[in-house]
C-alpha cells in the first residue's frame, strides 16, 4: 500500500525512538491502521468501544497509583501496582503532549498474565482506538483491557 | 542491446543525482541569501545577558550555541515538553506541536517550547537565573553500588571541567550512548551528593523495565567509562527560613533529600527535621544505617521509615501503611512546617493534600516531581 508523506512521517513516530526503546508496534507487521482497524472489531463484537475502554481504564489507573505502590486486589488473585518513573514520554501522534511515565502492572490476569498499563497508552486506547502492537510490552489486548474494566468496576 | 541500455540507466542515474544536488545547493543559497535573518538579539531576563546570534535556527538550539543549556530530552523534537521558556517578545506565533505541553496560565504567561521558537528577529526571553551556570560535563563512573533489588548508587568523578557548583536538591542530565539498536538519551536524575564534593557527582537510581538510560547504567555502563552529563538544573532547594521541615521520599526520589539531610548536618543546621521515608517491604530500604547514624548527628532529625506492603508475620517493628497515613499518626499538626517531598506525580499529589489537611500552608510545600 502507497504512503503519503503525512503518513510515512507518522508511521516514523511509531518506531524505536529516544522515548521509547522498542516503539509502539513491537513485532507486528501490521500498520497502526490495521492493528486499530481490528482491534475496533474484536471490541464491536464484544459490544464495547475504545473511548469507554480507554476512559475506564484511566480512573483505573489512578486508583492504583493512589495505593503508592502497595499492591492493590482487582480479584481473587489478580493484583495491581504502581511502578514511578521519573519522566514523560510524548504521544507517536504528534501534537497531542507527553505523559508521565509511571506504569501500574497487573499481574495473573486470567489468560492473560501480565498487563501493564501507563497513561499513553490508555490515552491512546481512549483517543485513538489504538492498542499498540502486538511483541510491545505495552500492547494491551482489547479482551484483557475488557476484562479489567469488568473487574475494576465492581 | 544489453550494453546501451545500462549506459541509457547510468545516464538517468547520473542525471537525477545531479538535478538533486543541484537543488540542495540551489535550497542551501535560498536560505542564506532570501531567508537571511541577519543578527538577531536574545535579551534574557530583562537585560541580565544579551546575545547576538546569527537568525534562523532554534532558540533552543542557538542558546545551546551560547553555552546557555536549557534542559531538553528529545533533541528538539517538540515531545519531551522539558525546554520550556518564557517568550515576552519576538517568538512568533504558539505552534500547534507546541499547545498541548503547555497549560493555559503557561500560554497566558508567554512560555514556549524554545525547540519550536525559531530565532527571526529579536527575542526577549526569561528563564531561571540558575540555567547561566548550567555546563556540559565530561566524568568517569567511579562505582555502580547496589542498595536494593532495584536501585543503585551511581559515583561519578568531573574530569572537564573538574568541579561543579550545585545546591543540594538540584539534578543533572546523564547522557546514555548507543547500545542494542537503542538510540543515545539525556534523562534526568536528581544529585545525592554533598555540594561540598565538589568534584563528585552521586545519583541515586532505579531500574525501568525496559528504560533506555536505566538499561544502559544497570547493563551496559562500567566502573572506570566515560559518561557525559550536563547541569544543575532545577529550583527544588531548602528554604533559609529555619521552620521544621517534614521531607517525604522513598525510592529514588531519596536522592535529593539524602543531599539536603548531609547538607544540613554539614553546616549544623539546628531546624527541627523528620524524614519519612516510604517502602514496600524491608528488601526496598537502603542508607537506614546511615539515617539513624545521622540522628545522633544531627540533634533534632528523626528518620521513620514506613513500609505499606510488609507481610505482618515478618519481625519489622516500624511503622506499617500508606505514607500518608505514617505522617498523619507521627505528626498530627504540622503548622508553621515546611515540606519536602521528591516522588512519582501520583505520590506527590496524595502528600500534598494529607500535608495541607494537616496545617502545612501550600506556599511551604516544596517537591521535585518525576515528571
Amino acid at each position: 500500500m502507497k504512503q503519503s508523506p503525512e503518513e510515512s512521517a507518522m508511521l516514523d513516530n511509531f518506531g524505536p525512538s529516544k522515548f521509547s526503546g522498542d516503539g509502539f508496534l513491537g513485532t507486528d507487521q501490521r500498520t497502526p491502521q490495521e492493528i486499530v482497524i481490528d482491534d475496533t472489531l474484536e471490541l464491536e463484537r464484544a459490544g464495547m468501544v475504545a473511548s469507554v475502554i480507554g476512559r475506564s481504564l484511566g480512573v483505573f489507573f489512578d486508583r492504583v497509583r493512589q495505593a503508592m505502590g502497595a499492591p492493590v486486589e482487582i480479584m481473587p488473585g489478580v493484583t495491581a501496582s504502581y511502578h514511578e518513573s521519573r519522566g514523560v514520554i510524548p504521544s507517536p501522534f504528534r501534537g497531542e503532549g507527553a505523559f508521565e511515565k509511571g506504569e501500574v502492572a497487573v499481574s495473573g490476569l486470567p489468560g492473560f498474565g501480565d498487563v501493564i498499563l501507563t497513561r499513553l497508552s490508555i490515552h491512546l486506547i481512549e483517543r485513538h482506538g489504538f492498542f499498540q502492537g502486538r511483541g510491545q510490552r505495552y500492547r494491551i489486548e482489547p479482551a484483557a483491557a475488557l476484562m479489567l474494566t469488568r473487574a475494576s468496576g465492581r | 542491446m544489453a550494453g546501451i541500455q545500462w549506459v541509457n540507466i547510468l545516464i538517468s542515474v547520473g542525471f537525477l543525482v545531479a538535478m538533486g544536488l543541484a537543488l540542495t545547493l540551489l535550497l542551501v543559497i535560498a536560505e542564506k541569501k532570501i531567508l537571511n535573518y541577519g543578527d538577531c538579539e536574545i535579551d534574557i531576563n530583562g537585560g541580565k545577558k544579551k546575545l547576538t546570534v546569527r537568525g534562523g535556527s532554534s532558540l533552543l538550539s542557538t542558546l545551546s550555541d551560547n553555552s546557555i543549556f536549557i534542559p531538553s530530552a528529545c533533541g528538539g523534537r517538540g515531545t519531551c515538553s522539558y525546554c520550556k521558556v518564557a517568550v515576552s517578545a519576538g517568538g512568533g506565533i504558539l505552534g500547534p506541536i507546541e499547545r498541548p505541553s503547555l497549560t493555559d496560565d503557561e500560554i497566558a504567561r508567554g512560555v514556549r517550547l524554545s525547540c519550536q521558537v525559531k530565532v527571526r528577529s529579536d527575542v526577549a526571553i526569561s528563564i531561571p537565573d540558575e540555567i547561566f551556570s548550567v555546563r556540559r560535563f565530561r566524568a568517569t563512573v567511579v562505582h555502580k553500588k547496589p542498595l536494593t533489588h532495584d536501585i543503585l548508587e551511581l559515583r561519578l568523578r568531573l574530569v572537564e571541567p573538574p568541579v561543579i557548583d550545585f545546591t543540594a536538591g538540584q539534578y543533572i542530565q546523564l547522557e546514555s550512548r548507543e547500545y542494542r539498536g537503542r538510540e543515545a538519551v539525556n534523562r534526568a536524575y536528581s544529585m545525592s551528593s554533598i555540594p561540598s564534593d565538589t568534584g563528585h557527582v552521586e545519583l541515586i537510581i532505579r531500574r525501568v523495565p525496559e528504560g533506555i538510560c536505566t538499561t544502559w547504567i544497570f547493563d551496559i555502563l562500567q566502573e572506570g567509562e566515560e559518561v557525559s552529563l550536563s547541569g544543575p538544573y532545577g529550583e527544588f532547594r531548602l528554604t533559609d527560613i529555619p521552620a521544621p521541615a517534614i521531607f517525604i521520599a522513598g525510592g529514588s526520589g531519596m536522592a535529593p533529600i539524602w543531599a539536603m539531610l548531609r547538607k544540613m548536618r554539614e553546616s549544623k543546621d539546628p531546624r527541627p527535621a523528620w524524614y519519612f521515608f516510604g517502602a514496600l517491604t524491608q528488601r526496598d530500604l537502603f542508607f537506614v544505617e546511615e539515617l539513624r547514624k545521622l540522628e545522633g548527628e544531627l540533634g533534632n532529625f528523626t528518620f521513620i521509615p514506613a513500609l505499606s506492603n510488609e507481610p505482618p508475620d515478618t519481625p519489622w517493628e516500624g511503622e506499617r501503611g500508606l505514607i500518608t497515613d505514617v505522617v498523619r499518626r507521627r505528626v498530627p499538626d504540622l503548622a508553621n512546617r515546611e515540606a519536602y517531598l521528591c516522588g512519582s506525580p501520583g505520590m506527590i499529589d496524595a502528600c500534598v493534600r494529607t500535608l495541607v489537611e494537616l496545617g502545612v500552608a501550600r506556599e511551604h510545600i516544596y517537591f521535585d516531581k518525576f515528571a
